[in-house]
């Protein structure tokens, strides 16, 4: 595995995997959207639909390739899509990549941030609640954090907006910025702030919860015995020992992670009407913007197949048992 | 050489009893079980003291803060909250278990199978679940929906099932391969035990305290899931009352500032799902008890 | 003891692979039989194919090469198997080393010891599937106090003897002993022998029994068969064996054993062996009544 062939071999087989992964997400995507009842015309047309005539119909049904068999279209998407053409959103009129790479800088603004959050305070929650096991603060921490987390993300983002947006008066309650003010930071940073509440909220508790378990695993190992026995503090043993062991998991729950918290903004930027990729998923499915929904689906797919893929290698990484093709024999071979 | 050899019989160990005996009650979630039971049995047996008819739109009484006639107010459309809490529990408690029932069974299913199949059998059925974990859910959610057609109780419920036995699945597989090979599995095969009395007497009984906490937490992501969905108008249609259609018509709320519309079913809902979550909690404390070494 | 075959073993060969282009041959043409109310131990160092034979007997691993042949019946035929599915269930009974992972933890002893009765739709004959495994409790020298206990609770002695009592239940004919003693101390070794003594007579089941230990396969045994890397090098009955051995690493192998006199145990020396002759292969050679040992026949 060290030499120079051993480690192409091996990148080979992770694009392999990757490139088929992504081919049978779009097979799957695109044969159920055609299975749904629904008309896609009407994204097209709008109401335009009903008036038409057969022929009309036909004609508009021609033009958009929805008649032939569902191989023969899934052929000719494949084919523009590897030349980088991704078809017109229906509903936008408008090249559906286009319309994503408008929208889609918010959705990472809103999810990038968070994440960052999540994780810096998971962190120092978890740290904290381990430090103080099964004392006053841990409680304490502990139960506000089964509260936040039993509270589903669309009710604290209405909780939110009646506080802060309808009664105080402090805050925007939906979109990225004030009509007319895109270009202002502080303008975006006041329209952040909610939803970026609620983003962080509503993950924060399961993964602080999550390090606060696996630090407390750590701390029951026989080793943390040993450097205790040595005379070492438990401050050096904490953030020597235990702290280093934690952090090759903490890594790899963050690469998987990514999908949930991307999750989790699709619904918040529903509630606030915040124009990212979300609302547009949610848009595009229930209009049966095929196009559109192909492209988003396809791009949420890759990122969660990434974060799973770089979980996997940090996994190997750490741990070489968890290598599949290096694993040790674990059959009883006798004696 | 037998002589030296004597047969021994085992020691006897003195009993001893226990200093003090720990009360029933200790350590035990009995607050959350008690509220919850409150809530459900609250729920079940609710034609029994609701004032009004939950479905009945009072046009002349829209929104209506809390008072003496309307408890918990009315909403925009003129339903009495109080009463709608009681009647729409059912369903979304309904959806909540209905939901973790079809999760459960797909996972223990798909897990054993995966677990018990040959190595490639196993690999691919694992690839296809992280490839099934891609798509995103709220996609399977809309287009299983629209598969299904008009949206009732059990289709969301199977929706929801359907998208949220992976986690399951795998906890089952993984238990699965580590205790088929266990000596106790041959042992029971040595003797002609068939795969489903190894499965039901010994593998079941194995994997099930480690997928029984987050079967409660199932619970408890469904019921949020049914919330979400109803709310974001791709659930239940808002004639059907629950926690979620309740809370759908929040953003008329928003503009006339009810606040009752939006907290108090949401209230409810918290509750209900903190409960459920201290339960899922202590299930998942009960089997450790290790202590720290710093 | 008669002279009836109840097992016969027969040019058994089994090997596992390890990557996808080579195997561990773990047992290799192995070829012996063991009589009707016959204890026949098996010994060797660790990872030379003991285990494996006693899966292959009991049909755990399927059988690669060879043939096994349990009251003339061919086990490893997978039509005959079928045919005698539940008699081969019933009378063939197989004890594991580690106690610790062959008895199921979430199960009670008395469900322990009841299962293959269960398993086979047997009606207990004293009454109740309680009173069998009370019974059966009582004879392997264990209270019936423990019958509502788990696994977990017990020690490692009692729980080897709650597995001997989960096989006895069923009445084999052929009892197979994978390592019993292996995981226990050496008083506790001592009881598990003087019981599976005890038992062979009262029952007069044939026992396959598997050890390392030479000292507790002498005490035991009526024959031994020796192994060394997947074959099977020597054969004899006991006393035969340890007066006279025969081939170079059963030779090592008794040389090994410490005598309990420091005088004597400082005295002598261990029997030397060059890997060259062990693995020259050969076949089974009669050279006394009884006594087989794998090696070439001289040019003479």
């Amino acid at each position: 595995m060290k030499t120079f062939f051993g480690q192409l071999a091996y990148a080979g087989k992770k694009i392999l995997f990757f490139s088929a992964s992504v081919l049978l997400l779009s097979i799957t995507v695109f044969y159920i959207s055609r299975l749904a009842p629904g008309d896609p015309l009407v994204s097209y047309y709008g109401d335009r639909v009903e008036k038409m005539g057969p022929k009309e119909r036909a004609w508009a049904e021609e033009k958009l390739g929805l008649n032939d068999p569902i191989i023969v279209q899934y052929i000719r998407w494949i084919e523009n899509a590897i030349q980088g053409e991704f078809g017109i959103s229906y509903k936008y009129k408008m090249d559906a990549a286009e319309i994503i790479s408008m929208r889609i800088g918010n959705t990472l603004i809103l999810g990038g941030v968070g994440f960052l959050f999540i994780f810096g305070l998971a962190m120092l929650i978890g740290i904290l609640c381990a430090w103080y096991e099964d004392r006053l603060p841990d409680k304490i921490i502990c139960g506000m954090g089964t509260v936040t987390s039993c509270i589903p993300e669309f009710w604290l983002s209405l909780v939110l907006i009646l506080i802060f947006a309808v009664n105080l008066k402090w805050l925007p309650s939906s979109g990225a910025y004030a009509i007319g003010k895109a270009d202002e930071i502080g303008s975006r940073v006041r329209h952040l702030i909610l939803p970026m509440i609620v983003v962080v909220l509503g993950h924060l508790w399961y993964y602080a919860y999550m390090i606060r378990n696996k630090i407390l695993e750590e701390v029951r190992a026989d080793y943390v015995l040993l450097a205790k026995s040595k005379g070492l503090k438990k401050k050096s043993v904490m953030f020597r020992h235990c702290l280093r062991n934690v952090i090759p998991a903490y890594l790899s729950i963050m690469a998987i992670s990514v999908p949930h918290i991307l999750g989790g903004t699709y619904i918040v930027e529903t509630v606030f009407s915040y124009p990212g990729i979300g609302t547009l998923t949610y848009e595009s499915a229930r209009y049966k913007d095929y196009n559109l929904l192909m492209l988003l689906s396809i791009l949420s797919g890759i990122i969660v197949i990434l974060g799973n893929m770089a979980a996997q290698i940090i996994n190997e990484r750490i741990d070489p048992r968890m290598k599949p093709d290096t694993a040790p024999i674990t059959e009883v071979t006798g004696g | 050489m037998s002589a030296q050899f004597e047969m021994v019989g085992i020691r006897q160990m003195p009993k001893e009893v226990p200093f003090k005996k720990e009360k029933w009650y200790q350590g035990k979630p009995v607050l959350a079980i008690g509220i919850l039971i409150f809530i459900i049995a609250g729920c079940l047996c609710c034609n029994l003291f609701i004032t009004k008819d939950p479905a009945y739109l009072d046009l002349a009484n829209c929104s209506v803060a809390p008072g003496r006639e309307f408890f918990f107010g009315t909403d925009a459309m003129g339903r009495d909250i109080f009463s709608m809490i009681w009647y729409g529990g059912r369903i979304s408690l309904l959806i909540g278990m209905a939901a973790t029932l079809i999760s459960t069974a797909i996972a223990i299913i798909f897990g054993s199978f995966s677990g018990c199949a040959p190595k490639w059998a196993d690999m691919l059925l694992m690839r296809l679940t992280d490839i099934w974990l891609s798509v995103p859910d709220l996609l399977i959610i809309i287009l299983i929906q629209a598969v299904l057609g008009k949206a009732d109780q059990l289709s969301l419920s199977f929706v929801i099932g359907i998208t949220s036995w992976t986690s399951i699945a795998k906890v089952v597989r993984t238990e699965v391969r580590r205790l088929r090979s266990s000596e106790y599995v041959i042992a029971s095969k040595c003797m002609g035990g068939s795969f489903f009395h190894v499965l039901w007497r010994h593998l079941t009984p194995n994997f099930i305290s480690s997928i029984m906490f987050m079967v409660v937490m199932n619970i408890r992501s469904a019921m949020i899931a049914e919330a979400t969905l109803s709310f974001m108008g791709i659930g239940l249609p808002v004639g059907v009352i629950s926690w979620g259609t309740m809370l759908s018509l929040a953003e008329q709320a928003l503009l006339t500032n009810a606040w009752w519309i939006i907290v108090l079913p949401g209230m409810f809902l918290l509750v209900t799902l903190l409960c459920i979550t201290s339960i899922g909690n202590y299930m998942r404390k009960k089997g450790d008890g290790r202590h720290s070494n710093l | 003891m008669s002279d009836e075959i109840l097992l016969s073993v027969q040019h058994l060969s089994h090997s596992f692979p390890v990557t996808k282009r080579t195997a561990i041959k773990a047992v290799d043409d192995v070829s012996f039989t063991i009589h009707k109310g016959e204890i026949f131990g098996l010994v060797g160092e660790s990872g030379c194919g003991k285990s494996t034979i006693a899966r292959c007997i009991m049909n755990v691993y399927k059988t690669q090469e060879g043939r096994i042949f349990y009251k003339g019946i061919d086990v490893c035929d997978a039509k005959t198997f079928r045919r005698n599915k539940k008699m081969l269930h019933t009378t063939r009974q197989m004890i594991f080393q580690d106690s610790d992972s062959s008895l199921n933890q979430r199960m009670k002893v008395c469900d322990i010891i009841a299962e293959p009765m269960k398993i086979q739709h047997m009606t207990p004959k004293r009454g109740s599937f309680r009173a069998e495994a009370e019974f059966q409790m009582y004879y392997v020298g264990m209270d019936a106090e423990y019958l509502d206990k788990y696994p977990s609770e017990l020690s490692g002695g009692q729980r080897q003897r709650v597995e001997i009592a989960r096989a006895l239940a069923m009445e084999p004919e052929l009892l197979v002993a994978d390592e019993p003693i292996a995981s226990l101390d050496v008083s506790i070794q001592a009881q598990i022998v003087n019981l599976f003594k005890h038992l062979q007579k009262e029952h007069g089941f044939s026992f396959l029994f598997i050890a390392h230990d030479l000292a507790m396969v002498e005490f035991l045994c009526d024959r031994v068969g020796v192994m060394y890397q997947g074959k099977l090098v020597e054969i004899a009955p006991t006393e035969e064996l340890f007066a006279n051995p025969q081939h170079p690493y059963t030779k090592a192998l008794l040389s090994a054993i410490p005598i309990p006199d420091p005088k004597k145990e400082r005295a002598r020396t261990m029997a030397a062996f060059r890997e060259e002759d062990l693995l020259c292969g050969g076949e089974l050679m009669q050279t006394a009544p009884g006594h087989f040992v794998l090696g070439r026949r001289k040019e003479s």
